[in-house]
C-alpha cells in the first residue's frame, strides 16, 4: 500500500449496502485493517438500489474506478435486492468494454458485515488495480 | 439553507490521523455551509448540546456531523436535531472514523479523504427533505419457532406478561434437546425433572397456542403485523381424540422404526409416542416404516386404538397466524459422526456420541439407565472420551468452540463412575472451557474425586481390537504418544447449526454467519435483537450455548418483544418509496420486483393507472426506484437526486 | 400475398375493432405513413409494399382503452409480444394482422443509391427489383442492396403472433449467428479505437430524442428522465458528456428488452448506430440468461427477475 499512496490518488467511488457492506467497511474499520485511501463510499439501503446508470454517471464525469458491494447472494436484508443487482452489475460489466472503457475500473462483489478482512482486500486489491490501468479522465476526453 | 457542520476528535481517534481544524476550515468553503466547528466527542451530552445551541444561535437548517458510522450514531444525532426543532432526516453523517481515520496511515491523505467525506454529506443534506413518520397498530401476539428450552422459557414469559404465544415446535413434542439430558451440570440434577414442569406449563397455559409436529411454511408481513402459515404435518392421529394412553404403540408390528428422540440409540415402533414425558402426549405414526404405508395392509393401531384417533388418510394441513413479533428459537443440530472418519464414527457401533450416551445414562431412556456397549450390551469398564469431536477443527469447516462439552463430558465421566463404581474413564481434550459460575470446580471434582484421567491432547485415530476400540492420541504435556484400549469411546460431536437454518433465515429477513448461525444485531450491546426490527433471537440458534444461556436470552428475548409491545401504536420508518402520479406512467415493473409486493397499482380518477406503494408493507430497499425507468417512484431519502448530489459532489473535485 | 386478401381481412375485423393500423401513402414516392383506419371507406387507401417500413405496433399502448387491429411484420410482431410479456397491452384488446415480409427499404439507402435526387415513382417487383423513375430517369435496385441492416440478418420474417395470418409463412435462410456478426466484428477493435468510434457517434447527437420518440419499448413518454429535473439525470447542456448519458439512459432502459425493430436507428436524424448498444446487451442477455425479447410469450425479461442460483454468472475476481 505505501507506493500506491505516493501515487497520485485515483477517484473511487463505492455504493456499499448498508447492511452488509458497509458494515463490513465499518468491522475492517473497527479492526484497525489499513486501507489505500483513495475510495469514498456511497451509503445505499440496498445494492439492489444502485441503478447501473449511477456507475455510468460516475464514470463518464470524472470516477476512475467504481465499486459496488452488497449483502452475500440469499443473505440480502431486504431477501432479494442483491439478486436484481447481480443482473443488473453483470450486464453493465459486459457493456463497459463494448463502449471502450475497461471492465475492470467496475467491480462488484458481496462483502457480508462481518468480513473486515474480506473488505480490506477488497479494496486494497481495487484500488491497486485502478493505479496499474492509471486515471480513465473520461470526463476530459468526453467533454473536449 | 444554512448548513451546520460538527467535526468530531472523537478523542484521538479521529484526531489523530486527520486533521480536524483542517477540515473545518475547508468545509467553511463549501457554498451552503453557514458554520462549521470541531468538537472533542461530539456524541457526549455537552457536544449535543453544542449542536443544539449552534441549531439556534446561527439559525441552521441541516446538520452535517463527521464522526463515526451512522450504523453508530446516526439515530442519537437525529434525535439531537429533533430535540432542536428541525426535522430529523435534516441530518447527513460522515463517517470519517471506520472509514478514514482508523484505516489510513497518511495524515494527508486522511485529512483530503475526511474534507470530500464532508464535502459529500453536505451536498446530501441539501437534497433531504423532510420526512413525517405514520403510526400503525401493533398485533401483540408473538411468534415463538422453537419449542426448545430456550423457546419455552420466551413463551412462558411472554405468556406471563400478558401476552397471546404462538408456539411452533417442528418435532411432536416440546422440550427440545434438554429434555433428551439425564442430568445438568454442575448440579447434577435430573434434566426432565426441572424442565417437565416447565413443559407442562406451556402446554397448560391459556395465553400460549401450541402447534406441535408443525413447521413454518411462509411469512409475510412487518414489525407489528405479521402473517404466519404453519404447516401442520400429518400424524396420522387425531390429536383432539388420542389420549396418550399409548396402546398402538405397544401393539404395533413395525418394531424397527429410527428413534429420533433417542438419536437412534435403539429402535422404536412406527407409531409411538416419542418420550414419556412428551408435551403433548400423543401418537404419531412415521409411515416410513408403518406397515399401512409400506405394504398397504396392518391397521393394527386401527384397530386397538379405543377412541378410534387413527386417520391413516391424514394430509399436511396450512393454518394462518397473525403475530406481531418473531422470537426465533430454532436450536441447533449435532455434526454428524460420519464426517469424523478418522473417530470411526458411524462405523463402529462402540464409538457414540455425547448425546447418545446421555440416553444411555437416562432412566426413562432405552436402556433403563444402564450403561452398555452397543455391540454387545455388555457393561464397558473402561470408557474414553473425546472432546473437540469436530469443534475447533478449521480443516472441516468448525472453527469455533462448541461451548457446553468440556461441561457435559465432566459430567458424563461423574455419572459413569456413579453408575459403575469399578469403571474408569479418560477424557482427552485440547483445553478445558468452564468458564461459568460453578463449572470449574465441576470440572476438578470430575478428577479428584472421580478419578477421571484428562490427558490433554488430540486424539488422531480411533480403531478396533478384538471386543476393545484402542484409542490412539497425544499426551501433550508428557510429550508422548498414548493409547487407550476402551470398551467405549464417547464423542463430544461439535455443534452445527441446523441444516435448514439458512432457508429458515430466508424466509425472517435476517442474517446468518458463515456457520449458519443468526447473526445478532451487535455482538455485545444488542445480542438478541437481529437486524430485521421485530425479529429476535434465542438459544443456540445464534450460537452455541447451555442451559443457563438459553434460559437468559429466552428471558431477555420475551422482554424485548414486551418493550416492544408496551406502546400501542408503532411508528413507521418514513424511508419508503413513494411515486409521484404525474409521472409515473404505469408501466407497472416496480410491482413486479418489489421484494415484498409492496406495491399495487392504482387507478386514478381520469382512469390513469399508476403505482401505489402500500406505506406499512414496504421496507425501504429501493429496487422499485431502480427499476422504474422514469425515476417515479423514488426511495425517499436515497432518491437518485441524493445519490446524483453525492456523486456529483465526488466527480467535482 | 394479395393486398386485396389483406384488405378483405382488414374490413372483416374493422367490424370487431375501434381502429386498424395500417400503411398509406406518404408525402412522397418513397414514404409511406400510418394509417388510421376507423370506417370501411378508408380501407381503399392502405398501401402494402417494401415502403411499409414503420413498426405501427408502437402506438398499442398508448391505446389501451381501445380495441386495436394492427398490421405486423415479422420484426414488428416481436414488439407485441414484449408488450404482452412485460403487461404494457392486453392480448385480447388487440387483433393482429400478420404479413409475412420479404424486407423493406431502408429509405437512407436507397437516397444514396440515387444521389438524394428527387423520386418521381417507385415500384417494386416479385423478384426484388426496385424500378425508381428519377428526374425522368429509371433505374433498377435490388432490394437485398437498399434494405436495413435488421433485413439481411432477419430470422423472423413471418410473425411469431397474429390472428390472421396473410399469405404464406416464409421461413429464413439467413443463419442464426448472422445476426450479431456486426457486434463481434467491432469487439475486435482495440478499447481505445471503441470509445473514439462512440465519442465521433454521440458527439453528432444533438439530443432530438427521435430515436427515443420512435422505440415502442420507450414506455416513459413525457416522464423520459433526460429531460427532468426530479430525478434529475444530466443536464440540457449538449456536451458530448451528456450526449453520451443519454445514449446510456436510453441503452440501459432497454435492457433486455429491445426488439430490434430498428426505429431508433431509422429515425435518427445524424445516422447515429442507436441500436447498436442494446443489441450488443441483447447479446448478452442470449449468453447469459438465454433470453431473446419478444420471441416467446411466457417469458419475462431478465432484469426484472432472477434466479438464486445464476449458471452463467461467475463471481469476479480482483
Amino acid at each position: 500500500m505505501p507506493d500506491v499512496a505516493l501515487q497520485q490518488e485515483l477517484r473511487i467511488i463505492g455504493f456499499l449496502c448498508n447492511w452488509c457492506s458497509y458494515g463490513g467497511a465499518d468491522t475492517a474499520g473497527v479492526s484497525r485493517f489499513k486501507q489505500p485511501t483513495d475510495l469514498r463510499i456511497i451509503r445505499v439501503p440496498c445494492s439492489g438500489r444502485v441503478d447501473p446508470l449511477f456507475v455510468v454517471k460516475a464514470l463518464l464525469n470524472g470516477a476512475d474506478g467504481v465499486l459496488v458491494s452488497g449483502c452475500h447472494p440469499r443473505d440480502c436484508h431486504y431477501s432479494d435486492g442483491n439478486f436484481y443487482a447481480r443482473r443488473r452489475l453483470e450486464m453493465l460489466k459486459r457493456l463497459l468494454p463494448f463502449l471502450g472503457i475497461d471492465d475492470r475500473r467496475f467491480h462488484y462483489t458481496w462483502v457480508s458485515a462481518s468480513e473486515g478482512a474480506r473488505w480490506q482486500e477488497t479494496v486494497t486489491n481495487f484500488t491497486k488495480r485502478l493505479h496499474e490501468l492509471g486515471p480513465l479522465q473520461l470526463k476530459k476526453e468526453v467533454s473536449s | 439553507m444554512r448548513v451546520g457542520v460538527f467535526i468530531c476528535h472523537c478523542g484521538n481517534n479521529i484526531a489523530g490521523t486527520v486533521d480536524v481544524a483542517k477540515v473545518a476550515e475547508e468545509t467553511r468553503k463549501i457554498p451552503g455551509v453557514a458554520y462549521a466547528t470541531t468538537y472533542m466527542y461530539t456524541c457526549s451530552e455537552p457536544g449535543q448540546e453544542e449542536i443544539k445551541e449552534a441549531i439556534k444561535r446561527e439559525k441552521l437548517d441541516r446538520i452535517v456531523v463527521a464522526a463515526c458510522s451512522p450504523r453508530m450514531h446516526e439515530l442519537t444525532f437525529r434525535r439531537t436535531i429533533e430535540k432542536a426543532g428541525l426535522n430529523r432526516y435534516f441530518f447527513e453523517m460522515a463517517n470519517i472514523r471506520e472509514h478514514v481515520s482508523w484505516i489510513g496511515e497518511n495524515r494527508e491523505l486522511n485529512t483530503k479523504k475526511a474534507i470530500e467525506a464532508v464535502r459529500m454529506a453536505v451536498a446530501k443534506v441539501m437534497q433531504n427533505k423532510p420526512l413525517y413518520s405514520s403510526s400503525f397498530k401493533i398485533n401483540k401476539r408473538v411468534l415463538v419457532i422453537g419449542g426448545g428450552v430456550a423457546g419455552m422459557q420466551a413463551a412462558l414469559d411472554c405468556a406471563d406478561g400478558g401476552l397471546e404465544v404462538v408456539l411452533v415446535e417442528k418435532s411432536p413434542s416440546v422440550g427440545g434437546m434438554m429434555a433428551r439430558l439425564d442430568k445438568t451440570f454442575p448440579t447434577v440434577d435430573c434434566s426432565i425433572c426441572i424442565l417437565g414442569p416447565k413443559m407442562v406449563d406451556v402446554a397448560q397455559h391459556e395465553k400460549i397456542k401450541l402447534y406441535a409436529f408443525s413447521e413454518i411454511e411462509d411469512i409475510k408481513g412487518y414489525v407489528g403485523n405479521y402473517q404466519i402459515k404453519i404447516k401442520k404435518k400429518a400424524t396420522y392421529v387425531d390429536w383432539s381424540k388420542c389420549t396418550g394412553c399409548g396402546a398402538c404403540m405397544e401393539k404395533c408390528p413395525s418394531k424397527n422404526a429410527y428413534d429420533a428422540f433417542n438419536f437412534g440409540v435403539a429402535p422404536t415402533r412406527a407409531i409411538n409416542i416419542p418420550f414419556p414425558q412428551a408435551i403433548p402426549k400423543k401418537a404419531k405414526i412415521d409411515p416410513k416404516y408403518c406397515r399401512q404405508f409400506t405394504k398397504g395392509k396392518c391397521g393394527v393401531c386401527a384397530k386397538i386404538c379405543p377412541t378410534k384417533a387413527i386417520n391413516y388418510e391424514m394430509v399436511d394441513e396450512i393454518v394462518t397466524e397473525e403475530v406481531g413479533a418473531i422470537i426465533v428459537a430454532t436450536g441447533y443440530s449435532l455434526i454428524d459422526m460420519e464426517k469424523l472418519p478418522e473417530y470411526g464414527g458411524g462405523k463402529y457401533p462402540d464409538v457414540i456420541s455425547g448425546i447418545q450416551y446421555e440416553r444411555l445414562l437416562n432412566a426413562s431412556g432405552p436402556t433403563a439407565g444402564h450403561i452398555v456397549r452397543p455391540s454387545d450390551h455388555e457393561e464397558p469398564k473402561t470408557i474414553v472420551f473425546v472432546s473437540c469431536a469436530g469443534s475447533r477443527d478449521k480443516s472441516i469447516g468448525i472453527p469455533y468452540c462448541s461451548n457446553f462439552c468440556c461441561m457435559y463430558i465432566a459430567k458424563q465421566a461423574i455419572l459413569t463412575k456413579d453408575h459403575i463404581p469399578d469403571s474408569q474413564s479418560y477424557v482427552f481434550y485440547m483445553d478445558i472451557r468452564s468458564p461459568g459460575k460453578g463449572y470449574d470446580e465441576f470440572t476438578r471434582r470430575a478428577q479428584e474425586e472421580y478419578g477421571v484421567h484428562y490427558i490433554r491432547g488430540r486424539v488422531s485415530r480411533i480403531y478396533p481390537k478384538g471386543k476393545k476400540m484402542v484409542v490412539r492420541g497425544a499426551d501433550t504435556l508428557l510429550g508422548t504418544q498414548v493409547e487407550i484400549e476402551a470398551d467405549l469411546v464417547v464423542l463430544g460431536t461439535a455443534v452445527v447449526a441446523n441444516s435448514d437454518a439458512a432457508h429458515m433465515a430466508e424466509k425472517l429477513h435476517i442474517s446468518y454467519d458463515t456457520s449458519g448461525f443468526y447473526v445478532e444485531s451487535h455482538p455485545k450491546l444488542r445480542p438478541v435483537e437481529t437486524n430485521t426490527s421485530g425479529v429476535f433471537l434465542a438459544g443456540a440458534c445464534q450460537g452455541p450455548k447451555d442451559i443457563p444461556a438459553s434460559v437468559g436470552q429466552g428471558s431477555a428475548a420475551a422482554s424485548k418483544v414486551q418493550a416492544l409491545f408496551s406502546k400501542d401504536m408503532l411508528e413507521s420508518d418514513p424511508a419508503i418509496a413513494r411515486v409521484n402520479i404525474n409521472t409515473c406512467v404505469g408501466c407497472l415493473k416496480c410491482v413486479s420486483t418489489c421484494p415484498f409486493q409492496a406495491i399495487k397499482d392504482k387507478e386514478l380518477k381520469d382512469g390513469r393507472v399508476v403505482a401505489d406503494v402500500i406505506e406499512t408493507v414496504c421496507a425501504g430497499c429501493g429496487v422499485c426506484t431502480s427499476t422504474c425507468p422514469c425515476g417515479a417512484i423514488q426511495l425517499q431519502h436515497f432518491t437518485d437526486n441524493q445519490l446524483l448530489a453525492e456523486v456529483n459532489a465526488l466527480c467535482q473535485m | 400475398m394479395s393486398i386485396e386478401a389483406l384488405k378483405e381481412t382488414i374490413g372483416k375485423v374493422l367490424k370487431d375493432v375501434d381502429v386498424v393500423i395500417a400503411y398509406k401513402e406518404g408525402f412522397d414516392a418513397l414514404h409511406s405513413t400510418p394509417h388510421f383506419i376507423t370506417s370501411p371507406e378508408q380501407i381503399d387507401k392502405m398501401i402494402w409494399n417494401p415502403l411499409c417500413v414503420h413498426n405501427l405496433t408502437t402506438y398499442l399502448p398508448s391505446m389501451k382503452n381501445k380495441k386495436v387491429g394492427v398490421v405486423v411484420k415479422g420484426c414488428d410482431s416481436r414488439t407485441i409480444i414484449q408488450f404482452i410479456q412485460e403487461g404494457l397491452i392486453e392480448r385480447g384488446k388487440v387483433v393482429v394482422i400478420g404479413i409475412p415480409c420479404k424486407g423493406v427499404i431502408s429509405v437512407a439507402k436507397v437516397l444514396k443509391a440515387i444521389d438524394h435526387k428527387p423520386i418521381e415513382n417507385i415500384s417494386f417487383s416479385d423478384n426484388g427489383d426496385i424500378t425508381i423513375t428519377s428526374e425522368g430517369e429509371k433505374k433498377v435496385l435490388s432490394l437485398n442492396d437498399v434494405s436495413p441492416d435488421k433485413c439481411t440478418t432477419c430470422q423472423y420474417p413471418t410473425p411469431l403472433i397474429y390472428d390472421h395470418l396473410i399469405g404464406e409463412e416464409i421461413k429464413t435462410e439467413k443463419p442464426a449467428e448472422s445476426v450479431y456478426g456486426d457486434i463481434r466484428e467491432f469487439e475486435k477493435l482495440s478499447l481505445e479505437e471503441r470509445l473514439k468510434y462512440w465519442q465521433g457517434e454521440f458527439d453528432r447527437c444533438i439530443r432530438c430524442y427521435a430515436c427515443r420518440n420512435a422505440c415502442p419499448m420507450c414506455v416513459c413518454q413525457d416522464s423520459c428522465i433526460a429531460e427532468t429535473r426530479d430525478p434529475h439525470w444530466i443536464s440540457q447542456r449538449l456536451n458530448l458528456t451528456e450526449k453520451f448519458m443519454f445514449h446510456m439512459i436510453h441503452a440501459l432502459h432497454l435492457a433486455g428488452r429491445c426488439v430490434e425493430c430498428g426505429e431508433c436507428e431509422r429515425v435518427c436524424p445524424m445516422g447515429i448506430p442507436v441500436n447498436k448498444l442494446k443489441r450488443k446487451i441483447n447479446l448478452d442477455m442470449k449468453e447469459l440468461f438465454d433470453y431473446e425479447p419478444g420471441v416467446k410469450l411466457d417469458e419475462k425479461p431478465p432484469m426484472f427477475v432472477f434466479n438464486v442460483e445464476e449458471a452463467k454468472i461467475k463471481e469476479h475476481k480482483i
